[in-house]
Order: C-alpha cells, then sequence, then structure tokens
C-alpha cells in the first residue's frame, strides 16, 4: 500500500466515527453520506498532497509497545505515533521549553555582541595563545551560575578520575564515568546557563565538535571553594582551542585580578551512555530534597544502598555484601508512601541496589538547586537513571546495580554487575581485575562506537546493557562472596558463608573465567562482542 | 612574681634581656620564617632580627623592633646566636595554643653570652616556666647585595590579593614565574604543572596595587620549593612589597601586624632559576 493510500483510508475512518457520533439518527443514510464525504475529501486531498508532510516515526518510538502490533500497517503505525505525539506531555514540556529558550536567546542576542568582542580582544592581546581559524568556543558566565557550575565539577568528581567536555550545539555537556564503568554522570548546560555561548567551527572542522577529555584533578581544585568563587569571581570564561589541544579556564575576579588556566585535553572518543528511559517499567520523581534527606540518614561510609518498590511502598536499605559480620551491622531502613512522590509508576516490583556513594555528589547538587530527580528503573541487574533538569540544566547519573543473583544463580547473565567503587580499590583484586580490566579494554571501544548512532541496537537489550556497564564484583577486604570470603569469614558465622560459598560456588560453574568473580567469562565476551560488532 | 626577683638579681650578668608580655608577639612571627630548624639571631639596640637560611638561595630575616618589646636591654653593640628554631617555638608555646581572652604568657628572655644558653622564663597564669635552649655559634648570614639603587622593578600590594593566588598555586609546577612590566601583563605570577599552566595577572591600577614601579619587563623564575614557605608570612601580613632587582633577585617584604597593633617586617630573599634564558 503506498502512502497516499494510507493517509486516505485514515482520513476516512476518522470521518466515518465522526459521522457516527453526530448523526445518530440517520443510520440508513451514513453510507452515503460517508461516501459523499469521503469523495470530497478525495479531491482535497488529492490536491493537497503535496503541502502533506509525511509521518515520520523516531527510532526510540520504534520499539514502543503500543507499535508492535504485528497486524499494523506502516500507515496505522504512523498515525498511532502521532496521535500519542500529541498527546505525550514529554513534547508538550520540550516544545515550552523550546519556546521558552528561543525567547530568552532573543533576548539576549541584543546584549551578547559586545561581551564577546571584549573576549576576543583580550584573547589577541594576551600571552594566551591565538587561534586563527580552528574551532573556539567561549562563553561566560552570569553571576550565580559558578556555584552551579562548580558544584557539578564536585558530583562529577565523585563519580570518575577524568572530565568529558562536550561542547554541542544543545549545550556543554560535562560527563564522568567511573574506572569501572559502572556509573556515569552527564550535566548538560543549555546554552541559556551561559552569559554567552559560541560554537565556531572553523572550515575543517566537519559537525563533528571536540571531545575532550581533562582529568578532574586539575579541573576541581580551580572550583574547589565554591564561596570564593561566588565572592570573587565576577566572571568566568571556557574556551576551547583545538590548535593548541588546550582547554582555556579565565577567572575575571574582584580587583582586576585574572586568573589564567591552560589545561592540556586529550581528544578522545565520546563518552556517552544510552538509557531506553522509555521502555523503564518504573518511573520515581522524588520532589526537592526528598531523596537527599532519605539517603542523609545512612551513614556516610555506606557503599550501596537498596531501593524497593512494590505498588503500595518504596523503601531503601543498606545492603552489605557478604554474609559476615550479620550481628554486628546495623540495618537501616526508610519506606515512603507513593503519595510522598510527585509521579509514581510502578509496573514491576523491584530490588535494586546500587552504590550510594556516586549518588550523593547529585543529590547534593540537586539539593543545592531544589530540583526534583527522578528515578528511572527496572528490575535487580537494568541500570537504573537518575534524573533531574530546570530550564537550563540537565543531570544525568546511570549507575549500574547489582543483579539479583541470589535468586538465580543458574542465569549466566546474571553474573555479578558491578557497583561500587571499591572493585578497583580492593587490594585482593589485583589478579582478577587484569583479565577482566582487558575484556574491558577490548570491548568498551567497539560499543561505544556504537553509542551515539544506534538507539535501537541490540546494546540496549538486557545482555549488551550488561556489557555497558559491566565489569568485575571483585571482592575486597570486607569479606565477599567468593573464594575471599572464606579468609575473611570470622568462626562464629560459618552457616552464612557456607551457603553463600556454595551460592557462590554454583555460579561460578556457569563461567570460565578466574574464580575470584571475575564478572564476564572469555566466552561470554566473544559472543557479546560478535553481536555488538 | 619569680620573673620580677629574678631581674634585679641576675640583670649584671646577661648581656641581653627582653621582655614581652605576651609571647604570641614574637612566637607568630617566627612561625612565619620557620622552614629550616636553625635560626640565626642578631640582636642590636634597635631590636632582634631572626635570620632562616636555605641551601644558600633563600634567606628570610624577621624584624622585631626593640620598641615592641616591654623591656629591652642590651649590653653590647651586637649579640649574635644561633638557636634551633622549632626547639625555641615549643617553648614559646609551652603552656599551650589556647586563645582564652586575656589570658597570655608572658616571655622573658635572657642571653649570658657567647657559650651560655638561651634562657627563657615564660608565665602564665602564676605557673612559671624555665626553659634553656643551647645556643651555636652563629652562621654569618649571606649578603645578597640587594640594594635599594638596583632595584629595576617595585610593587607593593594588599596581602589579601595574594593570599588565595599563593594557597591555589599549582604545586606539581617547579618554578613560579614573575613577570614585571610597565606594560601588559603588568604583574604576572605563572606556574607550569603537569595539567597545564597557570597565570595570575593584576592590573597596574587595581585597588589592591598600593604603589606600581616597573622601568622594565623583567621575567624571572624561582623555585617554587624555595617560594612556598612565604606563604605563612603572606597569611600574617597585611601589605607585601616585590622588588626585583637588574640581577634578577627577589625581595618580598611583608608588613605584619601583631595583636597589639604593633607592626613588624619579615622579608625573604630568594635566588632566580639558573634555568631561565
Amino acid at each position: 500500500m503506498t502512502t497516499s493510500d494510507d493517509r486516505l483510508i485514515l482520513i476516512h475512518t476518522v470521518i466515518f466515527f465522526i459521522c457516527r457520533s453526530a448523526e445518530s439518527n440517520n443510520r440508513c443514510t451514513d453510507g452515503q453520506q460517508v461516501r459523499k464525504i469521503y469523495r470530497e475529501i478525495n479531491r482535497n486531498a488529492l490536491a493537497d498532497s503535496q503541502h502533506m508532510t509525511t509521518v515520520h516515526i523516531p527510532k526510540s518510538v520504534m520499539s514502543a509497545p503500543f507499535l508492535q502490533h504485528p497486524a499494523l500497517t506502516t500507515g496505522q503505525r504512523r498515525y498511532l505515533y502521532s496521535i500519542a505525539n500529541v498527546y505525550s506531555t514529554e513534547h508538550m514540556r520540550r516544545q515550552m521549553k523550546q519556546h521558552y529558550l528561543n525567547v530568552l536567546h532573543a533576548c539576549l542576542q541584543t546584549g551578547q555582541n559586545p561581551n564577546c568582542r571584549r573576549r576576543l580582544q583580550c584573547g589577541e592581546n594576551g600571552t594566551v595563545p591565538k587561534d586563527t581559524e580552528k574551532d573556539s568556543e567561549a562563553r561566560a558566565k552570569p553571576q550565580g551560575r559558578r556555584k552551579a557550575f562548580g558544584k557539578a565539577i564536585h558530583a562529577l568528581s565523585r563519580i570518575g578520575d577524568e572530565l568529558w567536555l562536550d561542547p554541542m550545539v544543545k549545550g556543554l555537556a560535562l560527563r564522568s564515568v567511573n574506572t569501572s564503568h559502572s556509573a556515569y554522570a552527564c550535566f548538560l548546560f543549555s546554552p541559556i546557563f551561559f552569559q554567552c555561548y559560541n560554537l565556531e567551527c572553523g572550515p575543517e572542522q566537519d559537525n563533528q565538535s571536540i571531545k575532550c577529555k581533562l582529568t578532574l584533578k586539575s579541573v576541581l581544585p580551580l572550583f574547589r571553594c565554591l564561596t570564593s568563587i561566588e565572592r570573587n569571581v565576577e566572571r568566568c570564561q571556557i574556551s576551547i582551542r583545538t590548535p593548541s589541544d588546550c582547554v582555556v579556564i579565565q577567572f575575571f575576579c574582584r580587583h582586576g585580578l585574572i586568573k589564567t588556566h591552560n589545561l592540556c585535553f586529550q581528544e578522545s572518543e565520546a563518552l556517552q551512555a544510552e538509557f531506553a528511559s522509555h521502555l523503564c517499567p518504573n518511573v520515581l520523581k522524588a520532589p526537592a530534597r526528598l531523596l537527599g534527606d532519605m539517603v542523609m540518614h545512612f551513614p556516610v561510609s555506606q557503599e550501596e544502598i537498596t531501593l524497593s518498590t512494590t505498588p503500595q511502598r518504596v523503601s531503601l536499605r543498606n545492603y552489605y555484601e557478604g554474609g559476615n559480620d550479620h550481628m554486628r551491622m546495623m540495618y537501616t531502613e526508610m519506606s515512603l508512601h507513593p503519595d510522598e512522590f510527585v509521579h509514581f509508576q510502578v509496573g514491576v516490583d523491584s530490588d535494586i541496589t546500587f552504590c550510594l556513594k556516586e549518588l550523593r555528589g547529585l543529590l547534593s547538587f540537586a539539593d543545592s538547586h531544589c530540583l526534583p530527580v527522578s528515578v528511572l528503573f527496572g528490575a535487580a541487574g537494568k541500570p537504573v537513571c537518575f534524573f533531574m533538569e530546570d530550564v537550563v540544566l540537565e543531570a544525568t547519573v546511570v549507575l549500574a546495580t547489582l543483579s539479583d543473583s541470589e535468586s538465580d544463580p543458574s542465569q549466566p547473565t546474571a553474573s555479578p554487575a558491578p557497583t561500587s567503587r571499591r572493585c578497583e580499590e580492593a587490594a585482593t583484586a589485583a589478579a582478577a581485575a587484569v583479565p577482566a580490566g582487558s575484556h574491558e579494554a577490548q570491548d568498551i571501544p567497539a560499543v561505544m562506537e556504537l553509542i551515539p548512532s544506534s538507539q535501537g541496537s541490540p546494546i540496549l537489550h538486557p545482555p549488551g546493557l550488561m556489557q555497558l556497564l559491566p565489569q568485575c564484583d571483585v571482592p575486597d577486604g570486607l569479606g565477599v562472596p567468593g573464594e575471599g570470603c572464606a579468609s575473611a569469614t570470622p568462626a562464629s558465622t560459618p552457616i552464612c558463608s557456607l551457603l553463600f560459598r556454595a551460592l557462590s560456588s554454583q555460579q561460578q560453574q556457569d563461567h570460565d573465567g578466574p574464580s575470584v568473580l571475575a564478572c564476564d567469562s572469555d566466552a561470554e565476551d566473544e559472543t557479546l562482542a560478535v553481536r555488538t560488532l | 612574681m619569680p620573673l620580677s626577683t629574678q631581674s634585679q638579681a641576675d640583670d649584671e650578668q646577661y648581656v641581653l634581656v627582653a621582655s614581652l608580655d605576651n609571647a604570641r608577639n614574637l612566637s607568630n612571627i617566627l612561625k612565619a620564617i620557620t622552614f629550616k630548624d636553625h635560626a640565626i639571631f642578631n640582636a642590636t639596640p634597635n631590636g632582634l632580627k631572626v635570620t632562616v637560611e636555605d641551601s644558600k638561595c633563600l634567606q628570610a630575616n624577621a624584624f622585631i623592633q626593640a620598641e615592641i618589646f616591654q623591656e629591652f636591654t642590651i649590653k653590647e653593640d651586637v649579640v649574635g646566636f644561633q638557636v634551633n628554631l622549632t626547639v625555641l617555638l615549643d617553648c614559646l608555646n609551652i603552656f599551650g595554643g589556647s586563645t582564652v581572652p586575656g589570658v597570655s604568657t608572658a616571655l622573658r628572655m635572657c642571653y649570658r653570652g657567647y657559650g651560655y644558653p638561651l634562657t627563657l622564663f615564660l608565665e602564665e597564669g602564676g605557673v612559671v616556666t624555665v626553659c634553656k635552649i643551647n645556643t651555636q655559634e652563629p652562621e654569618e648570614p649571606i649578603d645578597f647585595e640587594f640594594c635599594s639603587a638596583n632595584v629595576t622593578n617595585k610593587v607593593i600590594l594588599l596581602s589579601e590579593s595574594l593570599k588565595e593566588p599563593f594557597s591555589e598555586l599549582d604545586m606539581t609546577s617547579e618554578v613560579l614565574q614573575i613577570t614585571m612590566s610597565p606594560s601588559q601583563p603588568y604583574f604576572r605570577l605563572s606556574t607550569f604543572g603537569n595539567s597545564g599552566n597557570a597565570h595570575y595577572d593584576y592590573p597596574k591600577d587595581s585597588e589592591m596595587m598600593e604603589l606600581f614601579r616597573c622601568n622594565k619587563t623583567q621575567t624571572n623564575r624561582y623555585k617554587m620549593s624555595l617560594l612556598k614557605p612565604s606563604t605563612k608570612a603572606l597569611a600574617l601580613s597585611s601589605k607585601v612589597s616585590v622588588r626585583t632587582d637588574s640581577r634578577g633577585f627577589l625581595s618580598l617584604q611583608y608588613l605584619v601586624r601583631n595583636d597589639d597593633g604593633q607592626i613588624c617586617f619579615v622579608e625573604y630573599y630568594c635566588c632566580p632559576d639558573e634555568e631561565v634564558e
């Protein structure tokens, strides 16, 4: 069937329904009237067909549940999508936001130019390297925003050691990922956030934006003391100059002091984690400070917490690995009623365990901005996404969750997913980390290349997701399931450790990897790598 | 009580007697130059000069005028000795660092002469402590031959503006480069560290700049490890003068106001790093 036929049929269907409801008493003439209307519409449609635009379904919606019925034709699918699009609140919100941004942009345009010109002049006179033709993108920040930017950097420093700066048309993205690839954070500042946001592409640069990687160790000290930044810094300017491969961060402070920091960066491949938010069965939106207030009750040293959701309540409790020291731990559990949430949608009862330390940075950021936090997640083992946004910025943290290995030890994909950073810190892990690490090095680049372009690709499926945010649940000194467990277990709790040991050894039979719980066996890696490539 | 009786009896034998109602006035200044263990004390009728040197490249001097002391008696023209500065500071703070208002440690410092130890009488709240610190042969402090006539560039800044940059200086950089020039950039501190370089530019017309007298554009590098100790002096001071001479030697002079509002001076002399082209 051709497109135009589809369209006609669609229109026919719509008109038919309208007629039926309006003229229910003239049932015998319905058919005639409909045919007459149909003919008129037909004529009009043919005349107007040049002006009609085809409805295109974006790839992200292609896999939506309501479009999956096998009997649907393409045209019907498009129709359904167009209806859904109109009623989607996301769409409405996006449009309103875009409208607001357009209005702000237009207002700022008038005041924008003098700043930019001045900035360029300063650059030429100073000893900062001049860039003649390449990409240069500089911006200055209005008052009150510097602190937000600094807080974002603080939050990212809790996640990983490196900072990816990604200037894009839709804003400046700051990203970080931890070494075990189990936590990813992205802060996107829209152009409105900045007083002046310039992306100038030189002739050689195609539409690929620069992706530069800085160490957080070199950036964090510049933003360490936020109160002094608020007090002393009048303007902050960040420029990226490609010929010299350096990021220039300038602070224009009180009394005329100018601090210029030239940081060298490495070009690196893009870092972006794809998270299919529309596929998450569970979505919670907590009002500002709710989550921050909840996690405040856990000790600072608490590594992981478990979030349990049922349609009746949401609870947070601390999580301790291993069966050890049951007697010595303090268990804390907090429950919330669904009414406390702005939005509460629980499709699947789930218990997810993730690393709290990495989340704290984002929660303190949300608290300082009084932003509600959305939590999107699924069953255990699938990553959890914490998301917040306001008009000028968006922050996302994606954390891997512990898969429910105890309940289903025979499942090969229930390989212990990574959670805490102590994975890489563990001294005992040295031996196990090496083979796992080398897998990582091979696999991640392959996955990374696919990410920006594919959204419905296999990597979104559970095994693929595990690959994206995988890594070893490596034993640490605390006492851990696996062989390390035995040595750390105190004699008083032999039963717990034996049980655990039994389960984990059963698990290990499914993997070919080293016995100390390296996550992906060789065979699994190869098959996954083949699939993604 | 014991202090006053002792003064009448033993004054004859002491070549140098200095008394302070608040020992903190002395200990704070000395903390600003404590980067090495040994200090050379040089007392003249004008006051006390304490010198600390490091690897023949850096010299720090603290000047405490005679007027600061409640009693300052010196029998000879010049009295010099060398003591372990860390020990001296420990003794001065022997009653702990308590900052209870109104309670201060009184100090009476006495020196009998060559070969005798330095005697400290410290009293707080009726409790008296006597400390005797062995003295050594005073070394001759280096004369950097830094005279006002050779000064090419001079800048006086309010310490407030330098405190933050100095505390944030990139420690991975081996040198601190100071550029002074009659044209842009007027006064610039630069570091070259592992992650990149940083520049701190001060304009000549800023409110923080009390005096700006630069005749020639000069760029000099100094070892960061030598200049980092001066941060302590900077923290205490209210004003700092930065001077360089024709050879590139650096002189930093800090004006320090103590608890009672009296003025003391601390000065640092530093040799330039030879690798500058």
